[in-house]
Order: C-alpha cells, then sequence, then structure tokens
C-alpha cells in the first residue's frame, strides 16, 4: 500500500488525501512531526527527502517526492480514465502543467504567509501577502473568463485536472495568512465547485459546500 | 459619516456572481453583505454576521431556501432572516425575535443594487433602457471611489463594432460622484457604457461597468477582454497613485443589536372581539380544491414582508364572519412569499370551514395572526415518523418537506379515505420515496398498520401526529404500548373534544404581577386574566393549541386541554389558561 | 498592530505563558509580542528562562548573553511553559494539581498564531454547540446537535468561572467500544485568558484528561494560542496524541478568524445567547466586573 508520510495542517499533503480520496486509492499514512517537532528536517526524514519538505509518498518502494509531482503520478498510475492527469491532448496537458507550476508560485506566498502568521515562520509577510493577491488576480480574471465560456475547471476540458487540486488548498486557506478573497469573486466560486467534486474531504481550515446542483 | 452615500442605491455584484446555491461575500461602506439567491431566485442581502457569535454568514451555505452558519449550525430563512432552527436546542422554536438584519435588493442591468440606508427607489438610467445591456466583468480596485471616478472619467475605449482599433473618441456624456457615461465612437461605430463605483470600504472599490447594447456573438468575447484589459490598465494607475497617498482608516459601521422585526403598520379598524390581535393583512392570492372537500389558500402579503415561520406553524384567521380558526402553514422552508393553508369542509363546523369554502374568494383580504409555533419540529431524530390524518397532513406536511429539503430520514404515513382526498399531491408527489399512502383503512385496519409502523422504536427516532382525534388517540396509544417514550410522541390536536366542566370557582396568585384574582364559575383563567388588564398571547382558546400555556409555581391544577402529554399533566408544572381549572383553592401562576 | 497604547492594568498584571520551554534553543534569542509589546525570551543551558523588551540588537536565532542584558521582565517556568507579566504580579499562576500526577504525560499540542481576540477564543474552548458542526466525526457529529443543561459557578473570591455536567454527544467516544456516547467535560476558566478542560479518559474511566488553553495576546485582534496536554495515555507517541489536538484547533481556527467583530462584545445585547451559551454568558458577565478592557467591546455603563 502506498506511505503517505503526511502532515495533518499542511495543504500539500492534503492534495494527495483529497486526490486518492477521489480516486478511491488506499494508502497508509505516516505522521510526521512538522510542528513543533521538525521531524521534516530530520536525519531519517533528509534521507526519503534531501529538501526536508512534505510530502513525500512510498509506493511500493518507490519513493518520490513533491506534492505536484506525486499529484502527477498518482493520477498517472491510478485514474484509468486518465481524466486528471489528461495525457491524450497535448494542449490540456500543456495546461495542466501550467497551471502545477502557478500551484508552486501560490505556495511560496499564500502558505508562505499562512506559515508567518500561524507558525510564526520568520518571513516577509508584506512580500508574501502581496505576491498571493498579484497571483489571485491572475487566477480570478482566467477563471471569469472560463467561466463565461462555460468551463469550471482551470485547464480546459470538462472534467478537473490535479492542476484544480494543486492550486486548491493554499488558495482556500489564504485567509489563515491574512490574505482576503473577497475581491476574487471567480475564486470563490471555483472553490465551491471544488468541494463539490464527488469524493471531496475537507482539511482543518477549510469548510464543506453545501449541495450543488444535481447534475454534477 | 457617509450619510450621503448610504442613502444611494450602489451596485454590490453581478447577477453572475450568485450562481446556484453560492454565497457572496459583498461590502460596501466598509459593511459587509452575504448575498445569496434562494433557489425561487429571490436575493437576500444580509448583515454579514450571525446573530449568535458574529460568524461571518459568508462562507455559511446556502441551501437554496435557508442560509446555514458553519459554527452551529443556525439556520435563517430566505427573505425574512429570521432564525428557523437552533440545532443545540433541538426541541425548541427559536424565538422570532432572532432575526438578521436585511437590505433591499434590485436587480437590474446584469447587477446586484442594494443601499444602507436608500432614499426613494433606483433611478432607471436612460441609455440602459434597451433590454440588449451588457455587462462587464467588474474590477476590484484597491483605492478609494472618488479617486477611481477621477480616472475613468477620462476612459478611452474602443465601440464594440470596431474592437480592433485605434482611433476611437470617447466622450464623457455626464457623471457623477459614482457614475459616469461614455460614449466611444470610431467611424460609423458608437458604442455608450455606464460605469459605475462601488464604494467597497474607504480605500478599495469596484468598477462595474455596462455597456448599452449587448456586442454580436462572435464579438462578445473580444469586447469583454478589450475592457478587462483597459480597466486592469487603469486600476495599475489608480492604485500606483493612491500607494503615494495618506491611506485612510477603513470605515467603521455600526453594528446594531439585533431587535424585533417591527410588524407592519397597520390601522386596527376592528379589534378582534376576543382579543386575539390579527397585525398582518393577506389577501388571498390563490384558492384551489387540493383534494375532495379540501380547499387550499396562498396567502400573499400587502403590508410588507410576512414574518418567518417554522414548520409546525399555525395562524389564526380572522374570518369575514367573525370567526376566529387556526389553520397550521404547509410551507416548505424558504417559502416566505406567501403563506399557504388548506381548509376542509366540516358539514358540522361552527362555520369556519364554511365561509372559507364559501364565502372566501381570490382578491379577499383577510387578517390573520403571526405564526405561531406550539408543535415544533426536532431535527436531531436518527428517523422520523409522520402520521397523518386526514386534514392533518397540514403542519406534517411543512416538516416532511423540511426534512425531505435537508436530506434527514423520515417517513410520512398519510391515512385518507381514498385518492381524492389526498391533499397537496403534487408536493407529496415531488418526495415520493419518503411518503406512504394508506387509503380507505378502518379503524381496526388503520391500527394494525399503525402497530407495524410504530413496531421498532429505537432511541432518538421521534414520532409526530396529526389527525382526528381518535385517529390521534389511537396513535398515541399504540406508540406507548410499543415502547415509544411519552418525549417521543408529538401531536397536535385541531380540537379538544373534551366536555370541560367550569363550575368550579378558584383564586389566582400572579406571582410576577402580584396580584390575586378570583376565577368565577363559567369563566376561563384567560377570561379573568383579560378582564384585569393582563394580555396573554391565545389563539385556539380551546385547549389544542399550547399558545397560552403558563407555568404553574404553586397549587393543583385541573387539565382540560389536549395540548400537554400525559405526562406534562401528571407533572402540574404548566396549564392552559383557556381550559384548565384548578383542584387545590389556589394556583400561583409565573406571571 | 492596533493600539499598543490601550492599557488594561488588569491584564498587564497578570502572567502570561510566551512559549514552551522545550521548544526554545538554548542561548538564543526568540522574538514575540505581548500586549502590543516586542520581546524577546530565552533560555540558557540549565533551562533557566529569560524576557526582556525587544531591541535592534537582538536578533531572532541569534547568541545571546544572558548575564549581560540589563532589564528583565518577571519570569516564571510553569506547566513547561515560560510566563512573564509586563506590569506588577497581582497574583500567582492559577493551579492545576493534576499537572504534577507522576503518570501523566504533559506536552504542548501547539503554539499557534490566530486573527482574533483572546476572550473570543476563550469563548470558543468553552463551546460544546459547535461540536457537529466544526469537529465533525470527531467531537461531535450531526444530528446529535443538543446542548443538555449544565450547571456553571462562579468561585466565591470570584477567580475562577468552573462549568460541570456538561454531556455531548461523542461519535467515538472510547476506544474500548465503537459507537458514539455521551462524554462528560468540565471547564474551568481561572485566568481572564486561560481556560482548562477536563474529559473523561478514555483509557480509564474514573480519571480525566486535561486539555489546557493558555493564551497569549499579541494585540487586542492577535493571540498566539498555547495548548498544555495532560493525558493518561501511556502507549500513543507523542506526534499523534499532539496531531489530535492540532487537527481540533486548525478546525476552529477559521471560525475565530471569521468572527466579527474580533473582539469579544460585553453588551448582552450585541449577540443572542442561548440557554446552551450559559458558561459564555457566565464568562462575558466576569470580564465584565472584572473590569477587563483588553480585547473586549466593553458594554456601554
Amino acid at each position: 500500500m502506498i506511505k503517505l508520510y503526511d502532515y495533518e495542517l499542511s495543504g500539500n499533503c492534503f492534495k494527495l488525501r483529497l486526490l486518492m480520496a477521489i480516486l478511491g486509492v488506499k494508502y497508509e499514512p505516516v505522521a510526521v512531526d512538522f510542528y513543533p517537532g521538525l521531524e521534516h528536517k530530520s536525519p531519517w526524514f533528509l534521507q526519503l527527502n534531501p529538501l526536508g519538505q512534505l510530502p513525500v509518498i512510498d509506493d511500493d518502494g518507490y519513493i518520490l517526492r513533491d506534492a505536484q509531482a506525486i499529484l502527477i503520478y498518482l493520477a498517472s498510475k491510478y485514474d484509468p480514465s486518465a481524466k486528471w492527469y489528461p495525457t491524450g491532448s497535448p494542449n490540456l496537458l500543456g495546461e495542466v502543467c501550467q497551471w502545477m507550476a502557478f500551484a508552486d508560485a501560490i505556495t511560496s506566498t499564500a502558505s508562505a504567509a499562512r506559515l508567518h502568521d500561524g507558525l510564526f515562520y520568520d518571513f516577509d509577510i508584506e512580500a508574501c501577502r502581496t505576491g498571493a493577491h498579484r497571483l489571485f488576480r491572475i487566477l480570478d480574471e482566467h477563471l471569469w473568463f472560463g467561466e463565461d465560456q462555460g468551463n469550471d475547471w482551470l485547464c480546459s476540458g470538462s472534467h478537473p485536472t490535479v492542476a484544480d487540486l494543486a492550486c486548491f488548498p493554499y488558495v482556500v486557506l489564504s485567509e489563515e495568512g491574512g490574505i482576503s478573497r473577497q475581491d476574487y469573486p471567480a475564486i470563490r466560486r471555483w472553490t465551491d465547485r471544488v468541494k463539490r467534486i464527488p469524493g471531496f474531504r475537507v482539511m482543518p481550515g477549510i469548510f464543506p459546500a453545501g449541495p450543488g446542483p444535481k447534475t454534477t | 459619516m457617509n450619510e450621503a452615500a448610504q442613502r444611494i442605491w450602489h451596485p454590490i455584484a453581478s447577477s453572475t456572481d450568485l450562481p446556484f446555491r453560492h454565497t457572496y461575500h459583498g461590502q460596501l461602506l466598509g459593511r459587509e453583505f452575504a448575498v445569496w439567491r434562494a433557489d425561487d431566485g429571490y436575493v437576500n442581502v444580509w448583515e454579514n454576521r450571525c446573530l449568535h457569535r458574529g460568524v461571518r454568514l459568508s462562507i455559511g451555505i446556502n441551501d437554496g431556501t435557508e442560509l446555514k452558519c458553519q459554527y452551529h449550525g443556525w439556520r435563517y430563512a430566505n427573505r425574512t432572516a429570521g432564525c428557523t432552527y437552533i440545532p443545540a436546542h433541538p426541541a425548541d422554536a427559536p424565538a422570532r425575535t432572532i432575526c438578521n438584519q436585511t437590505y433591499p435588493a434590485i436587480e437590474r442591468y446584469g447587477l446586484i443594487w442594494s443601499a444602507e440606508a436608500p432614499v426613494g427607489e433606483l433611478a432607471y438610467i436612460e441609455v440602459l433602457s434597451g433590454s440588449a445591456v451588457f455587462p462587464l466583468r467588474g474590477i476590484a480596485v484597491n483605492a478609494p471611489a472618488k479617486l477611481v471616478m477621477q480616472k475613468l472619467v477620462t476612459y478611452q475605449f474602443q465601440p464594440s463594432g470596431q474592437i480592433k482599433g485605434q482611433t476611437a473618441t470617447s466622450q464623457l456624456l455626464s457623471s457623477s460622484d459614482d457614475s459616469c457615461h461614455l460614449a466611444a465612437t470610431d467611424g460609423a461605430h458608437s458604442t455608450t457604457a455606464v460605469f459605475f463605483v462601488q464604494p467597497v470600504d474607504a480605500g478599495r472599490s469596484v468598477i462595474r461597468g455596462v455597456l448599452a447594447e449587448t456586442p454580436a456573438d462572435d464579438l462578445k468575447r473580444p469586447v469583454l477582454y478589450h475592457h478587462n484589459q483597459l480597466l486592469t490598465a487603469l486600476r495599475e494607475q489608480v492604485e500606483q497613485e493612491f500607494s503615494t497617498l495618506p491611506q485612510p482608516a477603513p470605515f467603521a459601521p455600526v453594528i446594531a443589536p439585533p431587535s424585533a422585526p417591527t410588524l407592519p403598520d397597520i390601522d386596527f379598524d376592528s379589534p378582534s372581539p376576543r382579543g386575539r390581535s390579527a397585525p398582518l393583512r393577506v389577501q388571498v392570492s390563490k384558492k384551489w380544491m387540493t383534494a375532495l372537500d379540501i380547499a387550499a389558500f396562498d396567502l400573499v402579503s400587502i403590508t410588507g414582508q410576512l414574518p418567518t415561520y417554522q414548520p409546525g406553524a399555525h395562524i389564526d384567521v380572522h374570518m369575514p364572519n367573525g370567526l376566529i380558526r387556526q389553520y397550521s402553514l404547509t410551507n416548505g422552508p424558504g417559502e416566505t412569499d406567501k403563506y399557504t393553508i388548506a381548509v376542509k369542509r366540516e358539514a358540522a363546523s361552527g362555520g369556519g370551514s364554511l365561509c372559507m369554502h364559501g364565502q372566501v374568494r381570490e382578491g379577499d383580504v383577510l387578517a390573520i395572526s403571526e405564526p405561531r409555533n406550539n408543535f415544533p419540529l426536532r431535527r436531531d431524530a436518527i428517523q422520523t415518523v409522520f402520521v397523518a390524518g386526514g386534514i392533518g397532513i397540514t403542519p406534517l406536511l411543512a416538516m416532511s418537506r423540511t426534512l425531505h429539503h435537508s436530506g434527514l430520514p423520515q417517513t410520512l404515513h398519510y391515512f385518507t379515505q381514498s385518492r381524492d382526498h389526498i391533499a397537496f399531491p403534487e408536493i407529496l408527489g415531488t418526495m415520493a420515496a419518503t411518503v406512504q399512502h394508506h387509503l380507505n383503512l378502518s379503524p381496526e385496519e388503520t391500527a394494525g398498520q399503525l402497530r407495524g409502523i410504530l413496531e421498532s422504536y429505537k432511541p432518538a427516532m421521534h414520532l409526530y401526529v396529526c389527525g382526528p382525534g381518535p385517529m390521534l388517540e389511537a396513535t398515541r396509544k399504540i406508540a406507548d404500548d410499543l415502547g415509544w417514550p411519552e418525549p417521543a410522541v408529538h401531536f397536535e390536536y385541531f380540537k379538544n373534544t373534551n366536555e370541560i366542566d367550569d363550575s368550579s370557582q378558584f383564586e389566582i396568585n400572579l406571582a410576577r404581577s402580584a396580584m390575586t384574582l378570583q376565577v368565577a364559575a363559567g369563566k376561563t383563567i384567560l377570561e379573568t386574566l383579560r378582564e384585569n388588564g393582563i394580555e396573554l398571547p391565545s389563539s385556539c382558546e380551546q385547549g389544542a393549541c399550547g399558545t397560552c400555556v403558563v407555568d404553574i409555581l404553586e397549587g393543583e391544577p385541573e387539565h382540560h386541554d389536549v395540548f400537554l402529554s400525559d405526562g406534562e399533566k401528571q407533572s402540574g408544572k404548566r396549564l392552559m389558561t383557556c381550559v384548565s381549572r384548578a383542584k387545590s383553592n389556589r394556583l400561583v401562576l409565573d406571571i | 498592530m492596533q493600539n499598543q497604547n490601550e492599557k488594561d492594568p488588569i491584564i498587564e498584571n497578570l502572567w502570561h505563558a510566551l512559549g514552551a520551554l522545550k521548544e526554545i534553543d538554548a542561548g538564543q534569542v526568540n522574538k514575540t509580542q505581548l500586549l502590543g509589546q516586542p520581546l524577546c525570551y530565552g533560555k540558557d543551558a540549565n533551562d533557566v528562562a529569560f524576557v526582556w523588551p525587544a531591541s535592534e540588537r537582538h536578533k531572532t536565532h541569534t547568541p545571546v548573553n544572558f548575564e549581560a542584558l540589563n532589564r528583565c521582565l518577571p519570569v516564571q517556568v510553569r506547566y513547561g511553559y515560560v510566563w512573564t507579566c509586563l506590569g506588577t504580579p497581582s497574583e500567582e499562576i492559577f493551579d492545576i494539581p493534576e499537572y504534577v500526577e507522576p503518570d501523566r504525560r504533559n506536552l504542548n499540542a501547539a503554539s499557534m498564531g490566530v486573527h482574533v481576540s483572546a476572550p473570543r477564543a476563550i469563548e470558543n474552548f468553552l463551546d460544546m454547540g459547535h461540536f457537529p458542526y466544526v469537529h465533525t466525526d470527531i467531537l461531535g457529529v450531526e444530528p446529535h446537535t443538543e446542548v443538555k443543561d449544565y450547571d456553571v459557578t462562579v468561585s466565591a473570591d470570584a477567580c475562577e468561572i468552573l462549568a460541570t455536567r456538561c454531556l455531548f454527544y461523542q461519535p467515538m467516544a472510547s476506544q474500548a467500544s465503537a459507537g458514539g456516547a455521551d462524554v462528560e467535560y468540565v471547564y474551568r476558566v481561572p485566568h481572564p485568558y486561560c481556560s482548562i478542560l477536563y474529559k473523561s479518559s478514555p483509557l480509564d474511566a474514573a480519571r480525566q484528561d486535561v486539555i489546557c488553553i493558555f493564551i497569549q495576546p499579541l494585540d487586542q485582534e492577535h493571540i498566539r494560542a498555547h495548548m498544555l496536554l495532560s493525558v493518561l495515555d501511556v502507549d500513543n507517541p507523542d506526534i499523534s496524541i499532539r496531531a489530535f489536538q492540532q487537527t481540533i484547533f486548525g478546525q476552529d481556527k477559521p471560525i475565530l478568524e471569521n468572527q466579527f467583530p474580533k473582539r469579544l462584545p460585553l453588551d448582552p445585547r450585541v449577540e443572542t445567547p442561548i440557554r446552551a451559551d450559559k458558561s459564555a454568558i457566565t464568562y462575558r458577565r466576569w470580564l465584565r466586573q472584572k473590569g477587563i478592557t483588553y480585547g473586549v467591546i466593553p458594554a456601554a455603563a
């Protein structure tokens, strides 16, 4: 069974738990004492991931780090419909990779702001928040024009992809870093849609959505 | 602060910001709103805080009929913003005073408009009078509205028909503090646009643009992109400029303590003869035969928003012939635009049903009381069983619809004489999986069915019964035999058929009012109180509805009502002032 | 941060926790804030703690010579945390007798920042009605939403609030048996910004696990919540005991951060209490009677 080196309050771990819940993939969480134990910097963990970052998976001996990379691996291996990681369409695949990179930018701004406010990491909080707002403006505009064309998701196509799951956690946790989403109504609607994906589960800090349209 | 701006209507959202079952986070002049569209299309603009602990309702759940707070699950109804359910106290009907602050909403030009204290109607804008207006994407700007407006009047854009050109000239047609009208012309092409600036807070705004004409289909997207790009550039400029200026403190809107909703102001032209108030005036908007001998009535307010109700509630209807009768509301959750009642024709009645059937017609105006709920529905059951007999369906229909909407486990058993006697078949049809019909059964057959229905009681199951007296008695008896504890069995009688012996006389002591009164033979406690100037709410005045209940501090009551359960009667802690009397010489009441 | 100048003499003269002693690297500077005032704290190689006003000279995680500090604030180590007082300590730190029981495990579950006032966080800690909604499937679950009647008293010397006979349905009530049952809680509020919860131990029905929350008010609307666990569990590793409490607090956090106003209104008409809020009603009245002004909106006189 897949081992997930996991920390409950980590958005990057959550996106993997989310994808596996949606795909119905069983896994065994291995709790890592990220805080206060800093176990992700401990020698045993650095052997798994020399970058000292969560998450890491161990799929029957195959060890992989980096949340976005693991999303791609899991979707490629465990989603036979190939909708979550659409290898059949070059255009769509390009978009997925583009937004996966965007998710990394969200992590380095919105997630950093959350670590500053919640766990008192020594970051330049104003730079984190300004950077996150710059990204959110781009994201909101993209989603607004997508909705106007009938697109519900980050990438074109009628099905959500790993890109949605990659971007979702630190967007929806942004308020814990003092980054309001009030000015991003299209982002707020998209987070509702993600929450209504069958199999969706929450993590601390994320509320469930109510029942949506019956057709989805 | 901001008094002038508070009187003006401002756009607070786009129509497209309110999709199905979404809750929008709005703000105007510092005041935050939870904005949500109910499934019936109504747009609610509410103070963005739950009355309980101040949690933002914009993070709450829009279930299509009610908004549910994420913190303690309090529910607030569409339109009224009145609280309909408090899960921590599932057996209680929330007080009517728990009602959130609402703000007016108008949907026009693809925008949602509101105001804190509007003076007058939202004025029509002539250039947008056509039906084909075209709203642009709203652009949030971190700068004060005034600064944004200064830039916006110089906004240069291409007309929709010449979107790729670069030679258009824009002309300012008119402008005010919060909007400007512009026309762009390029050769033969011309487009008129109106831009509104929503003052979100002291240093924040939203530009909301509307074109007077919808572009041709293939141009819609280029036009949207065109304005989005230009307005984004304008935003950069304004924000750059604002960043060099002193930053204003955010507005500090006053949060008023919740107060009871005020009832519509009405002339009481004919005070009710028995002192029961009927402050609402409603018009019969629809009357139809929903089943054989059962007439249904939709009642719409002519005096403002109807008050919040909960499932199980009833109203007093004051009839043209002077009679007052109680009818349960059959409405589902959030159906706050009307009250729907149903009346069975009773040949042997005192004239109430005959009046409603024969005299009252569509368009007639009736006086009614506010809804009262003495038959509240718990929503914390692991399984709810409803047993309705005949017209007893009415309160149970409201209850069953409520549970059905929330997907809570339940079965509605509906005993009628025949298919033709089934009331509201169109509603029951939408929840067919939860409804079981029992047709044309003898009392013995009914009892047999009830034994089957009630045979497997488990803790946290609840039973609600309403129907003719004998059936109700039988159901209660069977439930008792089969181990249903009394608190799990809830019932409502239509009327009290007990023979009431009112020949006794006794003294009542009113603990809180420090008064002692004598209740004479032939008089009720309620009448005695009224004669001495003490007004108590009452409704049926025959010991069925429970409205006039009071607590007993001392003394032994003689119960004549059908509202209290046997256990409650034995405990002797409460009585119905309309029928109960005393076994002891004296009662001390908590009034 | 707002209103650094607003002084509340009662709060100023109380002890406040700054951080878990174990989590401090010896000989280094740690920075924090209390009641709007920037502070440094640290410990030496012998676990002796120091707290002093922050200055430009002292940078986070750089070495410091504690003997060379010219002005230090009062300091105590209690329950595994460094406590200090900005004014003159008016009373001792309250007692938690269970802490010293030999078979208990005491650990800091987390010290987490939240954008809310200290009294709002305490009130949430005292609240049971939100369990099915905020701590779904852990501390509560629908449809078991009822808050049954419980008792709240204020001690004769007005020093402490005590809520007893608090019962709430918990879906996984004990490790011994599957299924849900009512769990009994007792709450103490011995300090305006601290509370202690006793909860029947899943391992030993006769004894109780103890969960404490010590709120460090960074300013009127920002806090650092320190959570002490004192549990009878000997089998589970620290990490899983901590993870449980971090999950619970992580679920409360977005609720607290969405409360408005952030300061606790003491005027009873501003929010709508119900019977289930008995402890919150008592807490607000108690703060009012004490004359607390920091982190609250005082009731109009």
